[in-house]
This record gives C-alpha cells, sequence and structure tokens, in this order.
C-alpha cells in the first residue's frame, strides 16, 4: 500500500508500514534528518514538526494518520535561502545550540510566534515544556524569542 | 492493518470483525510508546480520531458531553470559561507538554488501564463522571469507577464512546506534583469537588487520588472527614495526613512508594486552598 504524504510543500509517497512513525519516513525514506528521533515518547520534541501548521511529535504519529496533511519539518520553513524571524533572531542573538534538540526547538517557536504574537517570557518556557535540551540551557533561546516578537 | 473509520458505525464493525486482534486508536501516545515498553502492537488498529461525533463537546444546561477522541487541549479550550470545571480543564490543560496535549485524547487516558498517572482519570472521579461504552448492539452507559475497574477486560469490539459530567455549583480544584515543573508524569495527583455554604462549612466533598496507587480512586475516609467543617487548608492537610496511611503507594523507577504517599497532605492543601481561592 502506497501512502502520500505532503511535505514541505512536495508531495512525498512513503511504503512504509502505516503504524511506522512519522519521524522515520521523514528521515529513512524522505532524507530529511532535521526531526531527530530521540527519546521516541513524546517527552523531549527533537522530532518536533509541523502537521496542518501545529507542533507534532513525529515521533507518536503514524504515518497512516499523516496522510491529507501539509506537514513541515524545520528544513522546510525558510524559504529561498532566507531564514524566517525565529530563525533570524536565533542566530542574532547566539542562542543556535547543538543540532539534536535544536531543530524541534525551532519548530516549536515557528507555531508560537505564528499564533502568540504578545506571548510572555512565561508563555514562551511553557510553551518550550516539551523541547528538553540536555547540554546549554534556554534562556538565551527565550530571550531571541522575545527580541523575534518584538520586531513583529 | 491500519483502518482510519469515517464514523462510529464503520469503527465499530470493524472493532468487531477484528476482534481481539484489533484495537481502537486515538491520539496514540500510549500505543506508539509501546515497543518502548517491549510490548508489541496489535495486528489492526482502528483510527477513531477523525470520526466527527467522538469529536465533540457539547456544552449543555445540566451536563457536558465530551466524545472520547477530544483532545486534552481541546477540552481544557472549551472548559476555559466554565469556573466549575476547573479541575478539569487544569487536569487537561497542564498534563505533559503542549503537542502531547494536542494529540492525546480524554478516551485514551480513561481507557488506557497500565497509565496510572493519567490526569483526568481523577478529574473525572471527582466530577462524578459516567461513561459510555459502544458496540455494534448498542450503548451502555456506567459510572466512571465501574468503567475503570472493567475497562482491561471490555469485550472485543466494545469501545469507550463518550464522557458525561454532570454540571454543578461546586468549587473544584486540580493539584498535581511532577518532578520537574512541568511536561512529565506526576507524582501523585489530588483533584476535589467541594460544595460549601455562604461561612465555606462543607456540604459535599468528592475528592479523587491519581497516579499514588496503580488505579485513581476517590478518598472517601477524607471526604467524610471534611464534611461540615469549615474549609480550611492546612487543616484539611494535617487530617489528610492522619489518613493517608490507606494508601500504598506504588512502586516505579522515578520514586518509591512511600514518597507518592507522603506528598497528598501538601497537595490536598494546595488543592483546598485553590479551590477556596485562596
Amino acid at each position: 500500500m502506497v501512502l502520500t504524504l505532503t511535505v514541505n510543500g512536495d508531495h512525498r509517497a512513503s511504503v512504509a508500514d502505516p503504524v511506522t512513525p512519522l519521524v522515520d519516513v521523514l528521515r529513512e525514506e524522505f532524507h530529511l534528518t532535521g526531526a531527530k528521533p530521540v527519546c521516541r515518547e513524546g517527552f523531549c520534541g527533537a522530532c518536533m514538526v509541523l502537521v496542518n501548521d501545529k507542533p507534532t511529535p513525529s515521533c507518536l504519529m503514524p504515518v497512516a494518520l499523516a496522510q491529507g496533511s501539509d506537514i513541515r519539518t524545520v528544513e522546510g520553513l525558510g524559504s529561498g535561502g532566507t531564514l524566517t524571524a525565529i530563525q533570524a533572531a536565533l542566530e542574532a542573538c547566539d542562542a543556535v545550540q547543538c543540532g539534536m534538540c535544536f531543530p524541534g526547538m525551532v519548530v516549536t517557536l515557528t507555531h508560537l510566534l505564528a499564533t502568540s504574537p504578545e506571548a510572555t517570557r512565561d508563555e514562551i518556557r511553557a510553551a518550550l515544556s516539551g523541547n528538553i535540551c540536555r547540554c546549554t540551557g534556554y534562556e538565551r533561546i527565550v530571550d531571541a524569542t522575545l527580541s523575534a516578537l518584538a520586531v513583529k | 492493518m491500519f483502518y482510519i473509520a469515517p464514523s462510529l458505525a464503520t469503527a465499530l464493525d470493524a472493532l468487531g470483525d477484528y476482534g481481539p486482534e484489533g484495537a481502537a486508536f486515538a491520539g496514540g501516545t500510549w500505543i506508539m510508546r509501546a515497543p518502548i515498553r517491549h510490548q508489541l502492537l496489535k495486528a489492526r488498529y482502528v483510527a477513531i480520531g477523525k470520526i466527527p461525533e467522538l469529536t465533540e463537546i457539547r456544552i449543555g444546561a445540566d451536563t457536558i458531553e465530551i466524545g472520547a477522541a477530544v483532545t486534552h487541549a481541546a477540552l481544557a479550550s472549551a472548559l476555559a470559561d466554565l469556573p466549575e470545571f476547573t479541575v478539569l480543564a487544569a487536569a487537561a490543560g497542564r498534563s505533559a507538554n503542549p503537542a502531547i496535549r494536542g494529540l492525546a485524547t480524554i478516551g485514551g487516558n480513561l481507557a488506557t488501564s497500565d497509565f496510572s498517572a493519567a490526569d483526568c482519570v481523577p478529574a473525572l472521579l471527582c466530577l462524578d463522571a459516567q461513561t459510555e461504552v459502544s458496540s455494534r448492539s448498542g450503548r451502555e452507559r456506567m459510572r466512571l469507577d465501574t468503567f475503570l475497574k472493567q475497562r482491561s477486560t471490555l469485550a472485543p469490539g466494545r469501545l469507550l464512546t463518550k464522557v458525561v459530567v454532570p454540571r454543578s455549583r461546586a468549587k473544584s480544584a486540580h493539584a498535581r506534583l511532577p518532578l520537574r515543573k512541568a511536561g512529565d508524569y506526576p507524582v501523585a495527583i489530588v483533584s476535589l469537588s467541594l460544595d460549601v455554604d455562604t461561612t465555606n462549612h462543607v456540604r459535599a466533598a468528592r475528592i479523587a487520588i491519581g497516579s499514588v496507587e496503580t488505579v485513581a480512586r476517590r478518598w472517601e475516609r477524607l471526604e467524610t472527614a471534611l464534611l461540615g467543617r469549615a474549609l480550611d487548608p492546612a487543616q484539611a492537610a494535617d487530617i489528610a495526613a492522619d489518613l493517608a496511611g490507606e494508601f500504598a503507594g506504588r512502586d516505579s523507577v522515578e520514586v518509591p512508594p512511600w514518597y507518592r504517599v507522603s506528598v497528598l497532605p501538601g497537595l490536598i492543601r494546595r488543592a483546598t486552598a485553590a479551590a477556596l481561592g485562596t
């Protein structure tokens, strides 16, 4: 059975078992390796992607249920070599961390910027409660998000 | 086999046909972690998350009806302006993390018998909720505590389809203690619903404890002990400390059994203070 998916605007086909976690299809079949399968429990957020604009842990979504949805990975956030507002702010604030948790953080914060233009520091922290950093920290990321919100 | 059911009738037909080889798949936040628990996936799943009837919340004059596939996020949002359901809004709106709340369903929270730390179970127990279980042969209404006893032995083809919660003027609150501030499972949960008079004397109380034992349950001795008293959080905590010995905490890698019990008085104090608005 062939599954059809829309990923970063492209129509893709997969022959994976329908219960296969979306993150595995993204990485193994489509070679979109920004989403990381780290905890595979929905706790760490490293596999976060946008499904119909909603942050979704792709380790917990069977690929069959992703059919008919607009899936955006971290690779598909910017366009034409241009950074998004949150990507630019994270770079400007020197908040970019190792590549394990960070793609998921960018995905979550992309949604926050789109939906909560008045977000406070506490609300940003709450939004990131499902994105775990194990090596550096959160404060500069929160600062960068506040600066991106201030620009908008 | 992964069948995405377009309607409740087709879902019940498929579950009936699949028998013990099949299971309902709602948010997937428990089932998709089966490999981590070293459990096998079922051979067949029936996805119920796109069934309109199961994703509705109906707020009536006497009851609210919550479809089993309503997500925690949708439920918290729907209850935001109903103070009587503060306990349920908090349970649905603070569990796990935001992305999980967008996937995990109320039905999954209630039907997953191995999940002891489900926030919505004690919240709905203290609200005196009823459940509706459906199959091809009809629908059956049962109290939530009855459903909790039967859920692991429900016959194949039977599906939790709805939760019905009576409306009241009681004050409610939800207190939970996760090991981190947010984002993980609570060590213990206190959900309570208190009917108090104008001088804050307790006329009726329903208090439910989650995550301490394997299955959430009402704390009836504490409910009885609070009846007729002026509600005072510190005193309620003292009474809870005297009665907490009836709980035997469950063991786990996160905390020892005694710890889950030892935090109950503090959570009772927090929950009663929240219910009083102090």
